[in-house]
């Protein structure tokens, strides 16, 4: 496969503009179904064979932390479409972050990054986050961007595969190159496989009766109350990611979107708790208390547990979460009722759902998982136990 | 990036001029906490509004827009000589010296050098921050002093223009980092666009100073002035990131002459102090 991908890239290249391939490396070949957008890659960082590569050993390889006890895959796990299953994410000193791990699948798709942040808008400036945040502390490396670089000068695999991700780098490793690399291979982590991509492409035999009965009920179909477009799912998950915040390569508009799902209401002001209250934590208007990014819901199946706070175990949770048009807490420093935060959106006023329903709208969502995505080989770990 | 650091330095300089008619200047700074002296890793004791003890381990700030005023009163840029301290019209002032060496170094600077036009001068202000275009660029790619992984503010896109910690990672601690809030990005032209909530500290009250002679004191028992210490609210940060929500930064910010939480600033900062 990566033969083939290196054959059309070198022949995409001569056939293109003729200078030298082995001046600014192989250049990537999408490999996307026809009703998928190229994603946006930077001026400054075209994507190459040789710098996905490079970010594929980065990604995966434990001493780009502090304490060379945790990689980036270790709260992004390729089973678990790059997420790791719990509700809180856990850094390498064993600080818990707000937040729970996000799914990577399609991650050069993102209008924006993270939960809940207006200014991640590129993936080299996310990747400085978990980096050398801290706080929390993730990767820990703040302070040690001279041991790190020590760390991949000293190594006898990197120096090569720097210089061949940066040919026109003088001193190719450095923490741009580091954060260059990890954006390029996280913009391939395209997942677009699913049996509800089949259907899409004209696949009448992708999904069972069930599944379809879903789809249709994701989409605005009337539940069996008889009310039309009952379960509103679509308004903040529709589009090809299934999120309404999406970019690609001819996007011309900001796409960054951010809404309250009425999770929690701690005050008349809809206050979430404290510290972790979505855009507002920026911004500091009030409004934005309780906006977070609609994730994609693509590969949702295996990337509970879900919402920001990992608060919801399953799917089952989320749909009670969204028929009950907001969670309720009874007690203790978040109690309040999610359904009357003042900042919820307008789309979630609750719904009637039967057994019948719910099991279809399951079946929807599990049809969105990409078993390809999760087991393909080129996304793994590339070290030797 | 780098040859862009280059092209806008020597612009700098052939705009803001080199030429005979120019004196050196160096303007010190000195770090405080109370009467004595800001020592990396020394205990202070009754700060606050609760007299809390602190041992403080890192005291760093960037310093930019730096003017002085001639006897006639208009304000003249001081041209920064460009080191490893200073980049452009953006200084870093760094009072600590690795004793906590998660997050300090061995380098200090307690002054900033530079120059003015002949004249005599008599007054000075400047902007405790890095200026917007600076603040945003990439620090992967940044020229020092704005390369330092410490003082990056990866999440808000930006600088800790201010940095003060007491001990290193612990709920016992307590910190004060201060950059810009309430940005907002662009997917589509990739970068930051603007901040409703820029916290460049405005130092413009300082009084007559003397540039050969003065000193610029910031002091650590004024900025926590009438702040608890000692307490935190619960499930945010210890001591203050300049979170919107974060009422331990209320009494902070008022000190250093910001709005905060939808409150204009109380008046002008009092962190800054000229002798």
């Amino acid at each position: 496969m990566k033969a083939i991908l290196r054959g059309l890239g070198l022949a995409l290249f001569v056939a293109g503009c003729g200078s030298d391939a082995s001046n600014t490396g192989t250049p990537w070949v999408w490999d996307l179904p026809g009703t998928i957008p190229l994603p946006r890659v930077p001026e400054d960082n075209p994507m190459t064979v040789e710098k996905v590569e490079l970010g594929r050993f980065l990604f995966y390889d434990k001493r780009l932390s502090g304490n060379q006890t945790q990689s980036c895959a270790s709260c992004h796990r390729q089973e678990l479409a790059f997420t790791d299953g719990l509700a809180l994410a856990e850094g390498s000193t064993g600080q818990l972050t707000p937040r729970s791990s996000m799914s990577l699948a399609n991650a050069g798709y993102q209008a924006s990054l993270t939960w809940a942040n207006e200014v991640l808008v590129r993936l080299e400036r996310q990747a400085l986050v978990p980096m050398f945040g801290e706080e929390p502390v993730e990767l820990g490396l703040a302070n040690l961007e001279d041991e790190l670089l020590r760390r991949m000068r000293d190594d006898e695999r990197y120096p090569e595969m720097f210089a061949a991700a940066f040919p026109e780098e003088e001193d190719p490793i450095t923490v741009d190159s580091i954060t260059k690399a990890l954006a390029s291979f996280q913009r391939q982590l395209t997942s677009f496989g699913s049996k509800v991509d089949r259907w899409v492409e004209g696949d009448r035999t992708a999904l069972n009766e069930s599944e379809q009965r879903g789809l249709a009920l994701f989409f605005g179909g009337a539940n069996a109350a008889g009310v039309e477009d009952a379960f509103e799912c679509f308004h903040c998950h529709g589009g090809f990611l299934y999120s309404q915040s999406s970019d690609d390569a001819f996007q011309v508009f900001d796409q960054k979107f951010f809404m309250n799902n009425g999770l929690y209401n701690l005050d008349e002001d809809g206050s979430y708790p404290p510290g972790n209250e979505g855009i507002f934590d920026m911004s500091g208007d009030p409004a934005d208390k309780g906006k977070f990014k609609p994730p994609s819901l693509r590969n949702v199946g295996v990337t509970g547990p879900y919402m920001h706070d990992g608060s919801l175990a399953t799917l089952d949770d989320v749909i009670d979460h969204y028929a009950r048009g907001g969670t309720r807490t009874e007690s203790g420093p978040n109690a309040g009722d999610g359904f009357d935060n003042p900042n919820k959106s307008s789309f979630l006023n609750g719904f009637e759902i039967t057994e019948q329903e719910r099991e279809d709208l399951k079946a929807f969502l599990n049809a969105l998982t990409d078993d390809d995505f999760l087991n393909k080989p080129a996304f793994s770990d590339p070290f030797p136990e | 990036m780098k040859y862009r650091s280059i092209v806008l330095a020597a612009l700098g300089v052939g705009v803001w001029g080199c030429g005979d008619s120019d004196q050196p200047v160096s303007i010190e700074f000195a770090a405080k906490v109370g009467d004595q002296d800001f020592v990396c890793g020394q205990q202070y004791d009754n700060l606050g509004a609760d007299d809390t003890s602190l041992t403080l381990s890192d005291f760093r700030f960037y310093v930019s827009g730096l003017e002085l005023q001639d006897s006639d009163g208009s304000w003249v840029a001081v041209t920064l000589d460009q080191t490893n301290f200073q980049v452009d019209d953006v200084a870093l002032l760094d009072f600590e010296d690795g004793c906590n060496n998660e997050s300090g170094n061995a380098q200090t600077n307690t002054r900033i050098t530079g120059t003015v036009p002949q004249g005599t001068y008599d007054g000075l202000r400047f902007g405790m921050g890095v200026p917007f275009e600076r603040n945003h660029e990439n620090p992967a790619t940044a020229p020092a002093p704005l390369n330092l992984s410490t003082l990056q503010w990866d999440w808000q896109g930006g600088y800790k223009f201010l940095r003060i910690d007491s001990g290193s990672f612990s709920m016992e601690d307590w910190r004060l980092h201060l950059g810009s809030t309430g940005c907002n990005g662009d997917p589509v032209a990739g970068g930051t666009t603007e901040c409703t909530t820029p916290n460049v500290v405005i130092v413009d009250n300082l009084g007559p100073f003397d540039p050969d002679n003065g000193t610029i004191v910031a002091n650590f028992a004024a900025l926590v002035e009438g702040a608890l210490l000692d307490v935190n609210q619960p499930m945010t940060p210890v001591g203050c990131m300049a979170g919107p929500g974060d009422m331990d930064c209320a009494p902070l910010f008022g000190n250093l002459g910001l709005a905060f939480g939808g409150d204009p600033a109380p008046g002008a900062q009092s962190f800054f102090t000229a002798r």
